[in-house]
């Protein structure tokens, strides 16, 4: 009988099962023990009760007298803003510097040769806490603040930036004129086969006219230096900035070479096929060498986000309370350990998983269509 | 006529080889409007960045002076602190007396380390050098036999580092080779529980995991059972690199043609010997580029234990820092720990493209 593949399969599959359902029971039994042993009550009826914790800094409003759910939303808000905000961040400056790797010119290409080599090769939390011990040796204090960009001033106090003011009414409006512009993006991307050159500004017309229509009150609120305050702007603190630069750093480092390796991988041949059908560079650019690029990339980009995702929670280093630093403090002070693990395990994959899955719905959209 | 042209184009005067090659140089930079633009850009922001940047970390600097006032009078950087605390920044609070231990660990793993690189040497005598080595190791650093005792706790620095990377990749590395078989498996039930534990832990940060190890793992588990502090983040690290190697590995399996099985199995040879003698050899060899970036992600990875309260390099070098004698500088120290990983990890990129370039990764 046992030399029978089915049965002995079988017999392999129960037995495994069984050793791992025992070790689970095993687990299970003494975490209760453990639990009643120290007099600990197992449920998530405390969500609703008044967390009294304290959250230093954080995107929503949030007070210690606010239930615990709000407690936890406070913190997953703020790592959803890490995460978006250095998401953006890096794949904007890992499409430069990735492209200015590849120019011929050697100074140009050797910085970000150096940019891409540090950030690799360095631990991102010795990176954030390189950059949280510099904050007060190198930058100035509020009077003096240091002005990189025009309506950024970075400072001891942290940085301020210009800050985005909408009326009440205006965040509908901008949802309509967003499915506008994303429903004129689509139907040109059908059309065309591919986002026509005109397709970017077109869809910020119809944006802007949308909100121009509507009287929208959308404004940029520009910060004021007033001698010895920042008026208007946003400000960021010391412990946000860290977060926001380092690990804007770091991924721009990993995004450059995958955006690197995806134009290297779209052979010369491409392009003297492109120009031998008598195409101009934009077009070879944009029709031949775009699409090839970019299945070679969504794959590599999509884990790199889901890094980034993962990588927020080194936030914890510079004491900012991300997510993962919220619950931490609540399993230590309402002691639900349990139902904290099981709330921290799900939202981080549900997080990826949706990452996961807007990615690979983007790259079904892109990848090569066999007949 | 042909000899004096070609000897005559070989050697040139002295001074036009330089100019051929300022001039080669000055055709990349300004060559064409991007390029001039470029380098003024870059060079624009170099002139302006890296010269404050010397000034403070050498020129102004204070670099041996053991007197900690010098640093307070200073502009530059103080590498006396360094210098001087050089000692507790790598062993921590390991016992004075006995710091010739974890230095000497130091060297055995990146002895050992450099000995295994080559691929000579990737034979399973290897693997029991390996062991032999970690029982040294493990003796050196925690005593008994002769030796005075020290327990995990006091444990610290560089050598927590080293012992953190080695132990679970080295543990990691098996357990991956058996979790990417179980996942290729057609077995329903193993396939479907190694798939739910791979994409839990490869979905989840590594701090989560580390906090469930060194703070839930005392109430999962019966008190008999529970290892201790060290041991627990060993335990989360190995599972975090299983699960990534699991999947590198299992791509390199992916490369395997079917034609492989077949003919072991028309050789007759049974599963685990097709695997051993077969496919393993081959897809190992495959996934060489992308086992080195896994790799690569670990060492770093092992800085994270400082957040459960492991003493790794990090938090030896924050309690150094709060040394009131010194004027705790902050940044020097960090950028030293930062210049050890970059260390180890650069090397370890530069070795992984040295394999890929001799080829062994083509099979």
């Amino acid at each position: 009988m046992l030399s029978d593949a089915k049965t002995r399969s079988i017999i392999i599959q129960c037995a495994l099962v069984g050793v791992a359902a025992a070790f689970a029971a095993l687990l299970v039994s003494t975490t209760f023990a453990n639990l009643r042993a120290r007099g600990i009550p197992i449920g998530f009826d405390f969500l609703t009760m008044p967390s009294r914790i304290v959250i230093s800094e954080a995107i929503l409003t949030y007070k210690s007298r606010d239930p615990y759910y709000w407690a936890i939303a406070t913190g997953l808000a703020n790592t959803v803003f890490i995460s978006a905000v250095v998401i953006v961040f890096s794949s904007v400056l890992g499409l430069v510097v990735g492209i200015t790797r590849l120019s011929s010119n050697p100074l140009a290409a050797g910085t970000c040769r150096v940019w891409v080599e540090v950030a690799r090769n360095s631990p991102p939390i010795v990176l954030l806490i390189f950059l949280y011990s510099l904050w007060w040796k190198v930058l100035p204090p509020v009077g003096e603040a240091f002005n990189p960009l025009p309506g950024v001033y970075a400072s001891m106090r942290g940085l301020v930036v210009p800050a985005i003011s909408m009326d009440v009414a205006t965040p509908g409006l901008l949802v309509i004129a967003l499915a506008l512009a994303l429903a004129a993006a689509g139907w040109a991307a059908a059309r065309r086969g591919w986002l026509p050159p005109l397709a970017a500004p077109a869809i910020l017309a119809v944006g802007v006219a949308g909100l121009w229509i509507a009287d929208a009150k959308f404004s940029v609120d520009w910060p004021i230096f007033t001698g010895s305050n920042f008026k208007g702007g946003k400000e960021l603190t010391p412990e946000l900035s860290t977060i926001l630069i380092g690990l804007t750093i770091y991924t721009t480092g990993f995004v450059a070479e995958i955006v690197r390796g995806g134009v290297l991988s779209v052979g010369r041949g491409q392009w003297d096929a492109g120009h031998s059908l008598g195409l101009p560079r934009g077009k070879i650019l944009r029709l031949i060498i775009i699409p090839q690029m970019l299945r070679v990339i969504v794959p590599p980009l999509n884990s790199q986000y889901i890094n980034v995702v993962k990588n927020s929670t080194l936030a914890i280093a510079v004491g900012y309370p991300d997510f993962l630093a919220v619950m931490n403090t609540i399993i230590s002070k309402s002691s639900h350990s349990i139902e904290g693990v099981f709330i921290i395990l799900g939202v981080y994959l549900a997080l990826n998983l949706s990452l996961s899955s807007a990615a690979n719905w983007y790259n079904r959209r892109i990848a090569i269509v066999e007949r | 006529m042909k000899a004096l042209s070609l000897s005559l184009q070989t050697a040139p005067m002295p001074g036009q080889i330089r100019v051929g090659a300022l001039w080669r140089y000055a055709k990349l930079l300004f060559g064409t409007p991007l390029n001039a633009a470029l380098t003024l850009l870059f060079g624009t922001m170099i002139v302006v960045t890296v010269p404050p940047m010397l000034r403070w970390l050498v020129i102004d600097g204070v670099l041996f002076d053991p007197d900690p006032n010098a640093c307070r009078v200073a502009a530059g950087a103080c590498w006396s602190f360094i210098y001087a605390k050089s000692g507790q920044l790598l062993f921590g609070i390991y016992p004075f007396d006995e710091r010739w231990r974890p230095a000497l660990v130091c060297l055995l793993i990146l002895a050992l380390l450099g000995w295994s690189v080559r691929p000579a040497s990737w034979t399973p005598r290897l693997a029991a050098l390996w062991v032999a080595a970690l029982v040294l190791i493990f003796w050196l650093m925690a005593g008994g036999f002769g030796l005075i005792e020290v327990p995990t706790s006091s444990w610290g620095g560089l050598p927590v580092t080293l012992i953190l990377t080695v132990v679970a990749i080295g543990v990691a590395f098996p357990v991956g080779i058996l979790l990417a078989l179980a996942r290729r498996s057609t077995m329903p039930a193993i396939r479907i529980g190694t798939v739910v534990l791979i994409e839990s832990v490869r979905g989840l940060p590594l701090l989560s995991i580390l906090f469930v190890a060194s703070i839930m793992m005392p109430l999962f588990l019966p008190e008999a059972l529970l290892p201790d502090k060290f041991v627990r983040a060993l335990v989360a690290l190995t599972i975090f690199a299983a699960a990534y190697l699991a999947e590198v590995i299992r791509g390199g399996l992916q490369a395997i043609p079917n034609g492989q099985y077949e003919a072991a199995a028309a050789l007759g040879l049974p599963f685990w010997r097709t695997q051993y003698l077969v496919i393993l050899p081959q897809a190992i060899r495959v996934a060489i580029p992308a086992l080195a970036n896994t790799i690569i992600v670990m060492i770093k990875n092992t800085s994270l234990v400082l957040v459960v309260g492991l003493f790794d390099l990090i938090s030896s070098g924050k309690a150094a820092l709060a040394d009131p004698d010194w004027p705790s500088p902050a940044a020097e120290t960090f950028l030293f720990i930062g210049a050890i990983f970059f260390a180890l990890s650069f090397s370890f990129a530069r070795f992984a493209d040295f394999l890929e370039r001799r080829g062994l990764t083509a099979h």
